[in-house]
């Protein structure tokens, strides 16, 4: 969706990549740019020592879990019997964003089946991650790629930052039914570009 | 389970609690700063003004709300496709039978619910309960509402009226385990573990809809708690109630909504969860009720039809003064807020909007910020006539009727208002009439009257003084721009008869800037408190009369900014149905003006430093919420004190907010216009100026009513009597009111 010429300067990010930085960490979450899964299982598993991978991204990417493992953690992916029960005290997940809004800072899942759901909802701590390629600048650009699916059932969410409410005198508490903290890795390594083939 | 008890009831009880006020405040100033930042963010983000951001959104709407039957078939036909059910249904009735027998055939007695008005509008939860069912709100704020067995008060922030004390105390009720009031996580998450049993137990959950996506066939559902992610994924069955008139044509439609819906509603960019469902998920059933409950009678009613562009997002309850006061309970049914007094009468009839919609003091702030340029002041006053001539209104209402008609005839009211005047004079001081402590000190009407010292009713009316030849000549400027041009002076029924002093300062100040000032003999009165009380036939003829008084071509000036705002925006209004009778309104409405815009916009601009005596004492100004958020004023009496007068003005805080005269509303609702007053003089306190400038003259009355029975130290003063004062050689009689 963007110039793959983005790849080449990981270091001095785009201002597009600035601008979602600057909004991811407005809506709470943490940001970080990394080369290459490796970096998220570390991140993942210095954080819990269960981590759960959502089932879409598990067939993607089915090297994280031996790589989740190799950091001396176990990777549950749950399965379609019950797959509240397999996350429920699971207090870490990863799961992979179609694209990340820089407009507002959110990353787009999407997330039909109830397994790859209940990773992002029961999880403590949820690790989102994007592929610089898919950045983008609006939240004009997320819905394309909602009309591009073509009224097909489906469940796309924007996610913008950890559960919050202000219900109460509204005064401001991080983490509610969903997630109390978020982080959102953007992959611009040179093996991101080879991996995005597959997702 | 929870019942809307009576508007009385409700609005009473809420005037019992202080903590409701108080509460309220707190929240609708934090609201204002949040909002207002999170608009100019996306302003620049954009590069276009709210204004030209809502109205795009509003044609959006509109276009579906024109005739939404081909897009509803659209959507359905999606949704089905997707594997969805859809099912239109008339009534509340219909719907929650419908989802009861679905229940049942699932053999479920438990339902966890996403947050969803609808189901608040159809009282489903009262319905399930009596078919020996469980409805669990899982919202934080809902959740609470149903262990306190309330409904909700706002639309977004549907538990705001509660102080975390109560909702400490109600959980350790509940949950049989301490709370202490300021650990706010601390309730949180207990709201968190024992809702997730809730949501793993479930097998049917329900939602409401932000917006029906007709291009997909999707459901756009936002959330920050993440509850709502919850109940539409993990039951066996997921439930949608929506009104029919949720839809929009596309998914770049939604995001042109999500982008004014956080901000207006929260502050926030984007709500932290922005879902679009499209079908079930695999293994799952979805049942989409879209209600029509009285919306099409709306849409085919172009008084009231832009309502329904409403995206629930409460801001029109944010800045609502009366709300402030009272909240959503007694300002509102199911419904909160400024959007509440419009839909309630076509979703819950006319006798549950009557007592509501006679909160409104019609300040307008709420079109100010609706994100959907909803017009609901002129709504609201549809509704009230709706309201007085359905007899709804009581016996009030019926009084109101009355003094109103007879209003209508001028030599009545001149022979009646004389004889006032003559008989209370025993009782006029400094303005006021001195009425007796044994009446306002205590006693039953204390609380009703106490709060505000009644203004005096002088024998003489202005129009006497103001007599051709009876004014002496005022000291004339050295720079006169008005020289040799004719103006008629608007004198405005109240001030003519209780406040004198002002049209006679107006008069003065206009005479030495060179004008040639006359008084139509004919004038009376503008409409506007007939309009505002609903007998818009009453409004009409005065509208009428005054057109016909002030029909000679020459320039209108009063100093009275509410009759401009009629003259000059309702009354076009309320004579559409006659193009005719449109264009003569219009025609006078090009050439009247309030005092400070001929002063400084009109043909009456004066040069800077003209009006500077040397005065330094410092001033503050109310601005008249009319003339901010009809007429669009901003700062020009504050830039006109300081450039042409040389005054200092101190900020006031909320200065546009109304300061609770509201016209009707503080004699049918004295409690609720004094607690407005009282944020208004609170307000006032903070600038610690002693001079107090606005220009519309029942503020002023109302506020001078106000200062006196509180005693403070303020002195209240129409622009004009502050400026009349700096007049070179001012007489001693105009330096004392």
């Amino acid at each position: 969706m963007t110039d793959r010429t983005a790849h080449d300067t990981p270091v001095a990010a785009s201002p597009q990549r600035q601008l979602l930085r600057t909004r991811v960490e407005a809506a709470a979450s943490t940001y970080q740019e990394v080369d290459g899964w490796e970096q998220v299982s570390a991140h993942a598993a210095a954080h819990g020592d269960r981590v759960a991978i959502a089932p879409s991204l598990h067939a993607a990417q089915p090297a994280l879990a031996a790589s989740l493992e190799a950091h001396g953690c176990t990777a549950v992916v749950p399965g379609t019997d019950d797959p509240a029960a397999d996350v429920a005290d699971v207090p870490v997940a990863i799961v992979a964003g179609v694209l990340a809004v820089a407009e507002t800072g959110s990353v787009l899942v999407s997330e039909h089946e109830l397994a790859d759901r209940v990773v992002t909802m029961l999880c403590k701590r949820l690790l989102q991650v994007v592929d610089a390629a898919d950045v983008v600048d609006r939240l004009e650009d997320a819905a394309v790629w909602l009309a591009a699916r073509g009224g097909r059932a489906g469940f796309a969410s924007l996610m913008t930052g950890p559960s919050r409410t202000a219900d109460i005198e509204r005064s401001l508490t991080i983490g509610v039914q969903g997630p109390d903290e978020v982080d959102v890795f953007v992959l611009v390594g040179t093996d991101a570009a080879t991996e995005e083939s597959t997702t | 389970m929870s019942v809307i008890r009576s508007f009385g009831e409700r609005y009473a009880t809420a005037l019992a609690d202080p903590d409701v006020r108080a509460g309220l405040t707190a929240f609708q100033r934090g609201w204002r700063v949040s909002r207002d930042a999170a608009i100019a963010e996306l302003e620049a983000q954009e590069g276009r003004s709210f204004d030209e951001l809502r109205a795009e959104l509003a044609a959006i709407k509109d276009g579906v709300l024109a005739d939404w039957e081909p897009h509803l078939d659209t959507f359905t036909a999606n949704a089905t496709a997707a594997g969805a059910e859809v099912v239109r249904v008339a009534t509340p009735g219909e719907a929650n039978a419908l989802i009861t027998e679905r229940m049942q055939a699932a053999g479920a007695d438990l339902m966890v619910k996403g947050k969803s008005m609808v189901s608040e509008e159809m009282g489903l939860n009262s319905h399930l309960e009596a078919a020996g069912m469980t409805p669990v709100e899982t919202d934080l704020g809902e959740w609470i509402l149903q262990l306190a067995e309330e409904t909700p008060s706002h639309l977004v922030m549907p538990a705001i009226h509660k102080r975390k004390e109560v909702i400490a105390e109600l959980f350790e009720r509940v949950l049989e385990r301490p709370f202490p009031p300021d650990d706010i996580d601390r309730m949180v998450k207990a709201a968190r573990t024992e809702l997730r049993e809730r949501f793993l137990a479930s097998s049917v959950g329900l939602s409401g809809a932000n917006a029906l996506i007709t291009e997909g066939g999707s459901i756009l559902l936002v959330c920050n708690e993440g509850n709502n992610r919850m109940s539409v994924a993990l039951p066996k069955l997921h439930v949608v109630t929506a009104g029919i008139e949720k839809l929009l044509p596309t998914y770049a439609d939604a995001m042109k909504q999500v982008r004014l819906l956080g901000r207006s509603a929260t502050g926030q960019p984007i709500t932290i969860y922005t879902n679009f469902l499209t079908g079930p998920r695999p293994g799952q059933e979805q049942l989409i009720v879209l209600l029509d409950n009285g919306r099409t009678a709306m849409a085919e009613d172009p008084d009231v039809a832009a309502a329904l562009r409403c995206i629930r997002c409460g801001a029109c309850a944010d800045v609502c003064p009366p709300y402030g006061v009272v909240g959503g309970h007694a300002f509102g049914h199911v419904y909160t807020g400024a959007i509440g007094l419009v839909n309630t009468s076509f979703h819950h009839g006319i006798e549950a909007a009557a007592g509501p919609q006679s909160l409104c003091v019609s300040c307008g702030a709420c079109a100010t910020v609706c994100p959907v340029e909803i017009p609901l002041p002129v709504q609201i006053l549809e509704i009230r006539e709706n309201v007085a001539r359905s007899g709804e209104s009581g016996t009030a209402g019926r009084v109101t009727r009355l003094a109103l008609r007879a209003f209508q005839h001028p030599t009545l009211v001149d022979l009646g208002l004389r004889a006032v005047g003559v008989a209370t004079t025993p009782l006029r001081r400094d303005g006021v009439t001195a009425l007796p402590s044994a009446l306002t000190a205590r006693g039953p009407l204390a609380e009703r009257i106490g709060w505000r010292t009644p203004p005096a009713v002088p024998a003489r009316p202005a129009r006497d003084t103001l007599r051709h030849g009876r004014l002496e000549e005022p000291p004339r400027l050295a720079e006169q721009p008005l020289a040799g041009r004719k103006v008629q002076l608007f004198l405005q029924c109240v001030s003519d008869r209780m406040a004198p002093d002002i049209p006679i300062a107006a008069a003065k100040l206009l005479r030495a800037a060179g004008a040639q000032v006359t008084v139509p003999r004919d004038q009376h009165c503008c409409g506007l408190p007939a309009y505002d009380s609903g007998e818009q036939d009453t409004a009409r003829s005065m509208v009428r009369q005054t057109m016909a008084a002030l029909a000679d071509g020459a320039d209108v000036v009063t100093p009275a900014s509410s009759c401009l705002a009629m003259i000059g925006h309702d009354a076009p209004y309320l004579l559409r149905g006659d193009v005719a009778e449109v264009e003569r309104a219009q025609e006078l409405a090009g050439r009247t003006y309030d005092l400070i815009s001929y002063l400084t916009s009109g043909p009456g601009r004066l040069p800077a430093g003209s009006l500077d005596d040397g005065d330094r004492t410092p001033v503050t100004v109310h601005r008249f919420c009319q003339a901010s958020n009809t007429l669009g004023r901003t700062d020009a009496i504050e830039s006109f004190l300081r450039d042409v007068a040389g005054a200092p003005v101190v900020p006031l805080p909320e200065a546009s907010e109304c300061c609770g005269f509201g016209g009707s509303t503080s004699v049918r609702n004295p409690e609720l216009s004094s607690g407005i007053l009282d944020r208004k003089l609170g307000c006032v306190d903070r600038t610690e100026a002693s001079v107090l400038i606005t220009d519309n003259p029942g503020c002023i009355l109302h506020l001078r009513g106000g200062v006196h029975a509180s005693g403070r130290e303020v002195e209240v003063l129409h622009l004009a009597e502050y400026l009349v004062r700096r007049l070179p050689g001012a007489t001693s009689t105009d330096q004392e009111r």
